[in-house]
């Protein structure tokens, strides 16, 4: 179960957090910070599946975007509430998990990479490449999936009309509050019984199998669990920018929300969030450079493979036990 | 370019300032009469721009930025808006499509307060940024030359008011072909040998849209379409396309695909045994790649633009000032977009006393109604919007008279070493329409 310390510092993080909105006037850092919370979202249950799991999946922004389109659809074809369609989106997305889960996970490593990035290309391809039009709204030819152009104008959860040009701080708190939701339960999962079975299982398979933890089971859990969050975090998504399209499957985005997770520190608690804070504040420090954004990012991501592959939260001040929030046996 | 426009904190006389503004068009004249002499000194106005400057795309992102650039350090030198100087601001689309377009545009306005955003095309646009503009309640102008832009400003102009397509939709190309072909016949420079005509598209909206127009409309102009195929792209084999086009042979090719590369195989692999068929393309052979790769294959090749600077007075004399600006290499054509886009706007904003901030929906509701009742004659030809679509009039199927609407512009390569001559629509024309060599025998 959670620590009294770690939810001792979760809440006083989002306190810190909420105060954002009232201490500046400028919209741009309270819309960069709901990007951040939805980002943090994702990397944290990534970071389950990844860092705790020990399943190496690049699945992780397809059901991002199952979760996204879902939420699109059940809006836009079936005129769904918003705030009825997140969770429904949300449960679809643990559903597409455990079927993927229960395809990749009897394989290993590489294969599993293999697998999971074939889906995602799947997925990608069934989208792009749906041309036919299902329906022709104003803006022009829709086909089911939404093809090359996405979905648009699906709903919203109303704080447009409620509150006018101040709609995006309602936004911040419910990304806050999404990803305080979404801390809690990775930390249940790395401090609970299914952590202690990954860490039997990590520290000695042999004798966790002998009493009966079976590493496919436990892993098919956590897959399915942890998309739960990443399908929220995707509706979210969808819902803040009024718009989902085929973008969220580009290599570049998942490369990115990993390199969150490495920089941080993989398998810690706090690890992917202080990873997906530091950078994002990188890449809008480096918006300005163009195509050496990418490059910085990959030297950045490159320099912490090599020299800190525990990533920050490995650094020596960090690996204290009782700051890094790691359970290990090493 | 008159020394006065490269140095904008000089005030010079009126004199010299319509002079210097009168070479870059009516619409640069315009303004600086309005501004009458002032210089640009006061608080900036920022101007942004969502453009692919990484990705596939960027070759013409890079130009978009170009060309607003251009238009600022242009309209800064008239005196800006009503003597405050404009300050563009750019983000990156990379791969384009709504979501990244959404959120370019939404930081535009977050981080820089934009009065509005001028961008050139983004593919895979449909109605999202639209929306993001009316809730910030500012001025867009683009050119991603879609119906779905005319139709969503029709679905509700109140809301819609600020949103522009500076350019006509691409339903335009498909009756404007046809329109084209009739020309040829009724001046004697073409004879159709048969009714039929082989439309081949790919996948996507683009695509789909003008191959459906030139299909719907077809037999209006006395064509049969004869075969209607959509390839799968990228495609560098054409043989079973082509067995199909040979079997049955039409007296008219058109291909509303658009990658050059693509489109260039299929003339190399065309050539070795043509048809006699007039051949059209969309886009690809604007690009110097598809006479580098197609080669002598490549000329007879027939291709049309409904936005690009014209080889008149004005565009050459822009053309001239950008390929100062940028470089020899520097593709004018698509940085003319925005640079029209942003003097339509800058001298909307003058005539209605001023821009609006974010928010500011009453003085941007001024810009947008100046807007919608100018002619405004650039680089491009004439932009004039459709009342409640707000989207570029296309001359001469739209409109018969060339001072109300923007050239629906018709090249043809002629010699692989140069890019198209213009051959319509009269009266900008500069060469006239030759028979393609596998036509002429």
């Amino acid at each position: 179960m959670p620590t009294r310390r770690d939810l001792l510092i979760l809440a006083v993080l989002v306190a810190l957090a909420a105060l954002i909105p009232l201490v500046t006037g400028m919209r741009y850092i309270v819309t960069q910070a709901t990007l951040f919370f939805i980002w943090a979202i994702v990397v944290t249950q990534w970071n389950l599946v990844l860092g705790v799991g020990g399943i190496f999946s690049l699945a992780q922004m397809a059901l991002f975007a199952v979760g996204a389109y879902s939420t699109a659809m059940l809006g836009y074809y079936f005129e769904l509430p918003m705030l009825l369609a997140m969770p429904i989106a949300a449960l679809v997305t643990v559903l597409v998990s455990t079927l993927v889960g229960a395809a990749c996970l009897r394989l290993k490593g590489p294969y599993v990479a293999l697998l999971t990035l074939a889906v995602a290309q799947m997925l990608y391809l069934l989208i792009t490449n749906d041309t036919a039009c299902f329906t022709n709204p104003p803006s022009g030819c829709m086909p089911f999936f939404g093809g090359v152009r996405g979905f648009t104008r699906f709903g919203d959860l109303g704080f447009r009309e409620l509150l006018g040009g101040k709609w995006y701080v309602a936004h911040f708190y419910v990304g806050l509050f999404l990803l305080a939701l979404a801390v809690l339960f990775s930390l249940a999962i790395i401090r609970g019984p299914m952590g202690l079975a990954f860490q039997a299982l990590r520290d000695n398979p042999g004798c966790a199998m002998s009493r009966g933890v079976s590493k496919f089971k436990y892993q098919l859990w956590l897959f399915a669990l942890s998309a739960f969050f990443t399908g929220l975090a995707g509706s979210f998504y969808a819902i803040n920018f009024a718009a989902i399209g085929p973008t969220v499957f580009s290599i570049s985005l998942l490369l990115f929300l990993m390199s969150m997770i490495v920089v941080g520190g993989i398998g810690t608690i706090w690890g992917p969030l202080l990873g997906a804070l530091i950078l994002m504040l990188t890449d809008e420090a480096m918006r300005e450079f163009g195509d050496w954004r990418d490059i910085g990012l990959g030297l950045i991501l490159a320099g912490f493979v090599i020299f800190l592959p525990r990533g920050l939260m490995g650094l020596p001040v960090a690996r204290l036990p009782r700051l890094s929030g790691r359970r290990r046996a090493d | 370019m008159s020394e006065t426009i490269k140095k904008p904190n000089i005030i010079p006389s009126r004199r010299v300032f319509l002079k210097g503004a009168a070479a870059m068009g009516t619409g640069a004249a315009v303004l600086a009469g309005i501004n009458d002499g002032a210089r640009a000194s006061g608080d900036p106005i920022p101007v942004g721009q969502a453009a692919p400057l990484t990705d596939f795309a960027a070759a013409d992102g890079v130009e978009f930025k170009n060309g607003l650039e251009l238009a600022c350090e242009e309209i800064n030198a008239l005196g800006g808006i009503l003597g405050r100087p404009l300050e563009p601001y750019f983000e990156d689309t990379k791969q384009m499509g709504d979501p990244t377009n959404v959120q370019a545009v939404q930081r535009l306005i977050d981080r820089h307060a934009v009065h509005a955003v001028i961008n050139g095309y983004n593919i895979g646009s449909g109605a999202a940024v639209q929306d993001v503009i009316a809730d910030a309640g500012i001025i867009y102008v683009h050119y991603d030359t879609t119906i779905g832009h005319n139709n969503l400003i029709k679905s509700d102009p109140a809301r819609y008011f600020g949103s522009f397509q500076g350019d006509p939709a691409e339903f335009w190309y498909g009756p404007g072909f046809l329109k084209f072909v009739q020309g040829l016949e009724e001046r004697g420079e073409y004879k159709r040998t048969n009714n039929k005509m082989a439309v081949v598209l790919s996948a996507g909206v683009y695509a789909a849209n003008i191959a459906n127009a030139i299909k719907e409309t077809g037999a209006d102009y006395g064509w049969e379409i004869s075969l209607f195929e959509t390839v799968n792209v990228p495609i560098s084999e054409w043989g079973p396309t082509l067995a199909k086009i040979r079997q049955d042979p039409p007296s008219v090719i058109a291909i509303t695909h658009f990658l050059p590369a693509d489109l260039a195989q299929f003339m190399v692999q065309f050539a070795a045994n043509p048809t006699p068929s007039l051949v059209y393309m969309q886009y690809g052979p604007s690009i110097p790649a598809f006479r580098e790769i197609a080669k002598e294959a490549s000329v007879g090749v027939v291709y049309a633009t409904l936005v690009g600077a014209l080889q008149d007075e004005i565009g050459t004399a822009f053309e001239t000032r950008y390929k100062e600006k940028f470089g020899a290499n520097a593709g004018h054509n698509s940085g003319a977009q925005p640079y029209d886009g942003c003097y339509v706007w800058a001298t909307a904003a003058a005539l209605a006393g001023g821009t609006g901030e974010p928010g500011n929906e009453e003085q941007n509701r001024k810009v947008a109604a100046r807007m919608n009742a100018l002619i405004y004659r650039g680089v491009t030809g004439v932009t004039r919007f459709v009342p409640n679509e707000n989207a570029a009039y296309s001359y001469p199927t739209q409109v018969a008279d060339s001072s109300l609407g923007m050239p629906h512009q018709f090249l043809q390569i002629q010699d692989q070493t140069k890019s198209g001559g213009l051959i319509a629509p009269p009266p900008y024309a500069t060469t006239s329409f030759q028979l393609p060599p596998w036509i002429k025998g």
